[in-house]
């Protein structure tokens, strides 16, 4: 385990913008503490000021009050180009570049480091070498950018900003548009970054259940309350991790880890192990499927697969979750 | 590296190419003179005729030498457009650099005779137009460098600039409309462009505004790599926009404009070698490009030049039309050749 030392700290943060002399404020009073060796997922609806945040740490964008911590000295007194050296980044800006090699993209991440003219030393390509190596992106690195797919180009970004070698890694939603195994590589590799290079590594992020597997700390935000920071597993057990779902119909389940419709429903009497028996309540509820007013029970077997309908005068068997739907709607 | 062209040899190809094309382009004219009078004359021969050499030298020269600086100075600028704008259509006029040349010779010509006075006399009629578009970029140039002050966002700056061309356009179509069929000669002879009018003194401060111009450029060149991603990367890898910004206005301002003044306005060139560089050099690194753009858009403004004395008469095509009807057409081949959108 790397050591968790505290990097990047506020107090009393207010974010936002100036507009025409009006400080226009998204989110107040927000209180953080970022630290090395670990990653930590910021999590919450659109439009709750993220981005903003991102962009404040970024130091692209200064905070209306309070002050972000860098190393014991607010943001404020870092020149872009000493930041440039400390915090790296990966945005959800569109990259198109037909006519730049996976190599000569990573290579762009040293420009904070180069001479004016920007030309690599031994040490800039040893960076660059090493960042390719953390990503696992060696088989791609003469390619040129327009023959990646999303998923390699994402680990190229990150790889770029690992050759900047700062020691905080921002990521803004990086797994978005990516398919579900390129999801959870992506994730993964950033926890390994954070452990194993000791990077301080914020990712924004709306896949709460991969964050929930990776992260060691989630960053909740929602509108009007504070910032929540605390381990997923605690904002599980405690309930607070439905901050994410103001709006009540919709649940975080502990024991699945799912996010479910939590509105009551009337089901018959279901008989049958567990496994079976939640796939059957799914499909009743998504249906919202009606039976006759006579049946006693349903119970569902799993070798041979049976759902069995018994009612006072008739019993209906179905061999399929398909035969059992047609039938009933 | 896969594909990876030689950088060296293409550099060395196309310097000698340029020399080439220089060569004949100094040889073809109303007066034909052997390539090999010409180049034994560089190092000390006689001509075999008296004539061949105050042509060459009076005139053939200062034009190829203008051809190349104009050729240079459009291509850098419109590299800079298009890297800082990320876009693939902006051009070194985009920021209404040329229209503001436009309008002040237009002024000059159509407004100046209205009053009753006549810039066409004597010594100063050679200077006064070159004047004249000077102050007219520099004005557009005042204004949107105004605007650069005020806005933060390049695109707004982009539509600004292409306004600033739009309403120094309709001004010179309204100067038209009222001027008599002569002015309205010269001024659209002008707007022809022409790489013959550079007189003694006239070239000297082209070449020496060219330097002063690429001057930002290599100052600024490793962050017109950073801009490759997009300016909220560039920033992230601690360029400074801002100055950037100033930077890219004022070298295009001084190259473009200074080619405007001196030559008047020359389509084409500096929207497509750019793109010509990226195609043949491929690579997006502009320590390469920058210096490939400079050396194909020497190599292609040549070539038209050269092309437009092909009536073979005193009479030559105006070079503006020629850079088109050329290089419109080879672009249109290269883009269907390669997979154009990939490249940009």
């Amino acid at each position: 385990m790397g050591d968790r030392k505290i990097i990047l700290k506020s107090n009393g943060l207010n974010l936002g913008y100036k507009k025409q002399g009006e400080s226009i404020i998204i989110a107040e009073d927000i209180d953080f503490e970022l630290k090395k060796g670990a990653l930590t997922c910021l999590l919450g609806p659109n439009g709750v000021g993220k981005s903003t945040l991102i962009k404040t740490i970024m130091g692209q964008l200064p905070a209306l009050q309070g002050s972000v911590i860098l190393d014991d000295s607010p943001l404020g007194d870092y020149s872009q180009k000493e930041l440039s050296k400390r915090i790296a980044v990966v945005l959800t800006d569109k990259v198109s570049l037909g006519n730049v090699t996976v190599y000569q993209l990573v290579s762009l991440g040293r420009i904070p480091h180069t001479t004016w003219l920007g030309s690599m030393s031994s040490m800039d390509h040893t960076k660059v070498e090493k960042a390719i190596e953390v990503t696992h992106i060696r088989y791609l690195k003469d390619k040129v950018l327009s023959e990646l797919s999303d998923g390699q180009l994402q680990k190229v970004m990150i790889a770029r900003a690992l050759a900047q070698d700062g020691e905080i890694l921002i990521l803004d939603e990086p797994t978005a548009h990516l398919d579900l195994i390129n999801r959870f590589e992506i994730m993964h590799l950033l926890r390994k970054i954070a452990k194993e290079e000791n990077k301080a590594v914020l990712v924004v992020t709306h896949d709460l259940e991969i964050a929930i597997d990776t992260a060691d700390e989630f960053w909740l935000m929602q509108c009007g309350l504070p910032l929540e920071c605390a381990a997923p597993e605690d904002l599980i057990v405690s309930g607070k991790i439905n901050l994410l779902l103001p709006s009540g119909t919709l649940k975080f389940n502990p024991i699945t880890g799912k996010i479910q419709d939590s509105t009551p429903y009337d089901y018959p009497i279901i008989q049958g192990d567990v496994k079976l028996t939640n796939w059957l309540k799914l499909i009743i509820r998504k249906n919202s499927l009606v039976f006759d007013e006579d049946l006693q029970v349903i119970s569902i077997l799993e070798n041979p697969f049976l759902i069995k309908v018994k009612g006072e005068k008739k019993e209906q068997n179905y061999n399929s979750f398909k035969a059992f739907l047609e039938d009933l709607s | 590296m896969k594909n990876k062209p030689n950088y060296f040899l293409l550099f060395c190809v196309g310097i000698i190419s340029c020399i080439v094309v220089f060569l004949v382009n100094l040889s073809i004219g109303s007066v034909k003179i052997p390539v090999s009078e010409i180049g034994l004359s560089f190092f000390g021969n006689e001509f075999s005729r008296k004539s061949w050499e105050i042509i060459v030298f009076g005139y053939r020269i200062p034009k190829a030498f203008t051809a190349v600086l104009a050729g240079i100075t459009l291509s850098v600028s419109g590299l800079q457009m298009q890297t800082f704008f990320r876009n693939p259509l902006a051009g070194p006029f985009v920021l209404g650099i040329s229209s503001g040349a436009g309008l002040g010779v237009a002024l000059l010509v159509m407004a100046g005779s209205a009053f009753g006075l006549s810039f066409f006399s004597g010594g100063f009629g050679l200077w006064a137009v070159v004047f004249a578009a000077s102050i007219g970029a520099i004005l557009v140039l005042l204004l949107m460098s105004l605007t650069a002050w005020r806005v933060k966002d390049s695109m707004t700056l982009l539509i600004v600039g292409l306004m600033f061309g739009s309403l120094a356009g309709a001004i010179v179509s309204v100067l038209s409309y009222f001027s008599d069929a002569n002015q309205l000669k010269v001024y659209t002879v002008w707007s022809m462009g022409s790489l013959g009018s550079t007189h003694s003194g006239q070239l000297e401060l082209f070449f020496f505004a060219s330097v002063l111009g690429i001057i930002p450029v290599l100052v600024f060149i490793k962050s017109y790599n950073a801009m490759l991603l997009g300016e909220a990367y560039a920033k992230s890898m601690g360029v400074n926009i801002h100055r950037l910004r100033w930077a890219m206005i004022i070298s295009t301002g001084i190259l473009a404009g200074s080619a405007t003044a001196f030559c008047g306005p020359i389509a084409f060139i500096g929207i497509a070698v750019p793109h010509m560089a990226r195609l043949i050099f491929k690579t997006g690194d502009h320590r390469i490009l920058f210096p490939a753009s400079a050396l194909m858009g020497a190599i292609v403004l040549l070539i038209c030049d050269a092309i437009s004395q092909i009536p073979g008469s005193a009479q030559t095509l105006p070079i503006n039309a020629v850079t088109s009807l050329v290089g419109a057409p080879m672009v249109i081949w290269l883009i269907l050749k390669r997979n154009f959108s990939k490249e940009f």
